[in-house]
């Protein structure tokens, strides 16, 4: 479950405590929370500006923004990778810089949007790679790595080219091999940075059905940044949004996909139905200007 | 008697030949000859050293950077060297002839053109030396001084080379130190001039092909097995941790005679390879170090004392 | 090629395997270039068997660190084309080494050779970085500018000193295996500093794959890439300064070697790390030996630099155009 602060738009409780839903209840506190973060590149203005989220475990939750809204900033704060010049991170309760990096990588694992495929590695090279946070110093691999290597392959259904080059394959495919090297590296928690991005509509719901079956057979927590808020909204458990460095809303999708509050977010009208077969909201854009407008 | 025709184109005839014969009478003028003041260059360490010791000390107007024996050239100006010679100060020095050795040969005809006689000389070998001291003596109208010079070399030649007559002919290697980072060192090869100075001090080059100067490396130097080996370390290879520092690399190959028997010499002495008036001290210093009972022997004491020991005036 | 588990017992038995390769062609390398079965008596033949041996050591230690250095380079830069003499590590190293043989003792060649190197890396790595990430295009842009400012740098230092020394300096550069007289201490350092190289990249081996694929992932996954960088560099130019000092500047075996190696073992450096140290150390003892073979027959002295740049120089070439347009495509 989702919570936001400093925003009146509140999940369905009130400002204190969070309002049951479906799914596990917190036991101690989120999962993972974030308290007012505010970091900037360099001097320049903050990108992240005093933002306040939480995260429910086994839950697969969306954070969807306007470009610069900073999400791609906000996962790599989460994973770690850049430090907040203020706020703080918690995992499990405990602050993300008391983890020792190594334990940190055993958890939590980043599936980041862009891939360097250089030097050529095979597929399997590249989701073995995933096994580093449980190898030793000399990288020695155990049988038990192989084994989850070979399951993260299966999960993913890239077994088939397992020992093609990384470079051979196509964007849907890489995709999927990065998401398996993830995989390999059994984490409990998973960020993905729009996993989706140049992919068809079928590799796009084949992905998030591999991510929401995670979720739900595996008991994972999924945090995956997204452009497309109807692809979040179908499967999403809980939506994160992002404007300016802050979060303007929270929490399932019928609460956050409301024109009210996605119009002054994006800059534009929208309206909002649902989808009859899945019961899930969808977003109709409606810009200004005659649409329909067909070339004579 | 009447002046006909006749004797006029008689006259003129004789005074034609007479002014041919003149122009014809050396190779080219010689200015010591016609006494024209004799306005010497030198570009070359050894002929610098040949001049003076030919009493033409006062007469050289301008040398190269490298002349530095003797002490008395020091205050000559120096213009360069054959590799960059500094135009502006020869012309002001106004030499009327130089001497150089040099295999370049834009150099002399760079002289040339500045209406500098230029006499290109050779030392490469003991000979050809000894040649250039004569040339020196002609070009300079200063003929009895080099025979005289010319007269004290040999004697003293001669006397090293009648007290080694008898002795055994050791192979000797004459090399210079090595080289940082360089795993060759620099030999006398056959036919060159310290090769000669060898021949005079009753040794045998352990190098045994004609070379200019072979660089070879330690392998050679165990195949060549020298039974003395004379390093020549002069400059910044002179001082006595330098010296240490090349006889410890010496003594790495045990297996050298030389090294063996404790025959690796290190001489520091300068004019070993320079070929000029001082052969004979550097012929007697490679005999006594060769032939070491040979030292002290009272029997090569040299027929003239040094021709350079006395100072020389310089006029301006 | 299928790809095999990479466990403790196979590297036990890949590291058997490349000392016993190297020792073979040491061996052979001792043997034929000594020409030990053809001295009379048996004193030349040990002098000759020691001053052989000290060669060929030079140049496995030389030729180790080297490969090792120029593997870490382009793990580090990701770039294929990287290794120390093409950045000008080796350069600045000779640079330190010639002024302290020139103006100061030779005592100092080691260190000034180090800081030379080191200098070099810091210079070329903070121009080829922009937002934390390394220019390929950069990277090779400052390292052929470095290396031009070094040559003209040496070339005015030799104007000033004298036409023996100037002679003396040129030799150098063409790289040197061996001297005349021992120096075992040196190759005794150079050579554990290979190995501590080899132990080290061999830990961040997993590391360098990880960077490989990406940063943000590395990071990810538990790579601390900031400090990998650091570690990395400081060693490759650390041992580079070291051979330098030893060898003189000695190029295109940092690229050579690796290439080679990737295309029998493929990209993952837990394998090339180790199969570096052997591979390079037998590299340049084979180059030394094609050198010593090549005087033997009567012709002038061929420094090794100059044949590792005459073998370099085309495969650099080939290098460039296979693997530039993928690189290009890449980042």
């Amino acid at each position: 479950m989702a919570q936001n602060g400093g925003n009146p738009v509140m999940p369905g409780g009130g400002p204190q405590g969070p309002a049951p839903v479906a799914g596990v209840p917190p036991a101690g506190g989120p999962y993972l929370a974030a308290r007012d973060i505010v970091f900037a590149y360099g001097r320049g203005t903050p990108v992240l500006n005093g933002l306040v989220m939480e995260v429910g475990r086994g839950r697969l939750v969306n954070i969807l923004g306007p470009n610069g809204s900073g999400k791609t900033t906000l996962l790599r704060v989460l994973v770690g990778l850049l430090r907040p010049s203020a706020g703080e991170i918690r995992l499990a309760g405990l602050r993300l810089g008391d983890y020792p990096r190594a334990a940190l990588a055993r958890r939590i694992a980043y599936v980041p949007q862009d891939t360097h495929s250089a030097l050529g590695f095979t597929v399997l090279e590249t989701v073995l790679m995933g096994r580093s946070p449980h190898t030793g110093a000399l990288g020695f691999e155990t049988s038990g790595d192989w084994l989850a290597a070979r399951e993260a392959l299966r999960m993913t259904d890239t077994e088939p080219f397992a020992e093609r080059g990384l470079d051979e394959l196509s964007g849907g495919e890489r995709q999927r091999v990065v998401i398996a090297r993830a995989l390999a590296q059994t984490p409990e928690l998973i960020l993905l940075d729009e996993p989706t991005a140049f992919l068809d509509i079928k590799h796009q719901h084949a992905i998030y059905g591999l991510l929401r079956r995670l979720v739900r057979e595996r008991g994972m927590t999924v945090v995956c940044v997204s452009h497309d808020l109807n692809l979040a909204a179908a499967y999403g458990d809980d939506l994160i949004l992002l404007d300016a460095g802050r979060v303007a809303a929270a929490g399932n999708p019928e609460q956050v996909l409301r024109p009210e509050i996605l119009s002054p977010v994006y800059d534009t009208p929208v309206e909002v139905r649902t989808d009859e077969t899945t019961g899930r909201p969808y977003v109709l854009p409606r810009p200004p200007g005659r649409l329909g407008d067909r070339a004579r | 008697m009447r002046v006909s025709v006749f004797h006029l184109v008689l006259l003129a005839g004789l005074a034609a030949i007479g002014a041919t014969g003149c122009t014809d009478a050396a190779p080219s003028a010689t200015p010591g000859a016609e006494g024209k003041p004799l306005r010497i260059l030198s570009l070359t360490p050894n002929v610098t050293e040949i001049l003076f010791a030919m009493g033409l000390g006062d007469r050289v107007v301008g040398r190269s950077n490298y002349c530095t024996y003797p002490p008395e050239a020091a205050s000559v100006p120096a213009v360069g060297d054959t590799l960059q010679l500094n135009l502006q100060e020869v012309i002001r020095l106004q030499p009327t002839i130089a001497f150089l050795i040099t295999r370049r040969t834009e150099v002399p005809r760079r002289l040339e053109g500045l209406g500098v006689r230029t006499v290109p000389l050779e030392s490469d070998r003991m000979d050809q030396m000894l040649q250039a001291i004569r040339t020196i003596g002609l070009e300079t109208g200063r003929a009895d001084a080099a025979q005289a010079l010319l007269a004290r070399l040999r004697a003293d030649l001669e006397a090293v080379r009648g007290r080694v007559a008898g002795l055994p002919r050791a192979k000797v290697l004459f090399a210079f130190p090595m080289t940082v980072g360089s795993a060759r060192i620099m030999v006398a090869g056959r036919g060159t001039f310290v090769d000669d100075l060898l021949g005079v001090a009753g040794a045998e080059n352990a190098y045994p092909e004609a070379a200019d100067w072979p660089s070879i490396g330690p392998q050679q130097v165990v195949a060549l097995a020298p039974q003395v080996v004379i390093i020549n370390a002069t400059g910044e290879d002179a001082p006595p941790d330098r010296a240490e520092a090349i006889r410890r690399a010496w003594d790495s190959l045990p297996s050298v005679p030389a090294v063996a028997a404790g025959r690796v010499h290190v001489l520091t002495e300068a004019y070993l390879t320079i070929p000029g008036p001082r052969i004979g001290q550097a012929a007697r210093l490679l005999a006594e170090t060769i032939h070491p009972d040979v030292k002290g022997s009272g029997a090569l004491r040299l027929k003239a004392p040094d021709p350079l020991a006395a100072p020389q005036e310089r006029k301006p | 090629m299928r790809v095999r588990p990479f466990t403790s017992r196979g590297y036990l038995v890949s590291l058997l395997v490349g000392l016993g390769a190297w020792g073979v062609v040491a061996a052979v390398a001792v043997g034929i270039g000594g020409r030990l079965w053809a001295w009379e008596s048996a004193a030349q033949m040990r002098d000759a068997l020691n001053l052989r041996l000290e060669a060929v050591l030079t140049a496995s230690v030389v030729g180790a660190a080297l490969a090792l250095a120029g593997l870490a380079f382009q793990a580090l830069l990701r770039n294929p084309l990287a290794e120390p003499y093409i950045l000008g590590v080796s350069g600045g190293a000779g640079l330190g080494f010639i002024l302290s043989y020139l103006f100061l003792s030779i005592f100092w060649a080691p260190l000034l050779g180090f800081a030379g190197a080191l200098a070099t890396v810091a210079i070329v790595y903070t121009v080829a970085q922009r937002r934390g990430r390394i220019e390929p295009y950069t990277l090779l842009l400052s390292g052929v500018i470095l290396n031009a400012f070094y040559g003209a740098a040496i070339m005015l230092l030799t104007a000033l000193v004298s036409p023996a020394k100037r002679g003396d300096i040129a030799v150098w550069m063409m790289g040197n295996i061996g001297a005349f007289g021992p120096q075992w201490e040196l190759v005794g350092v150079v050579g554990a500093m290979a190995v501590g190289a080899a132990a080290l990249f061999a830990v961040l081996a997993k590391g360098f794959n990880l960077v490989a694929v990406g940063e943000d992932a590395a990071g990810a996954m538990g790579v601390n890439v900031g400090r990998l960088r650091i570690v990395t560099f400081a060693a490759a130019s650390l041992v580079t300064g070291a051979s330098v000092t030893l060898a003189g500047p000695i190029g295109f075996v940092g690229l050579i070697c690796p290439h080679l190696l990737r295309m029998v073992l493929g990209p993952d450096h837990r394998r090339l790390v180790p199969a570096a140290l052997f591979f390079g150390a037998a590299f340049l003892v084979l180059a030394d030996l094609a050198a010593c073979l090549w005087e033997g027959a009567g012709n002038r002295a061929l420094p090794v630099g100059v044949l590792t740049a005459m073998c370099g120089g085309p495969f650099f070439i080939y290098l460039l155009r296979t693997r530039w347009r993928r690189t290009a495509e890449i980042q």
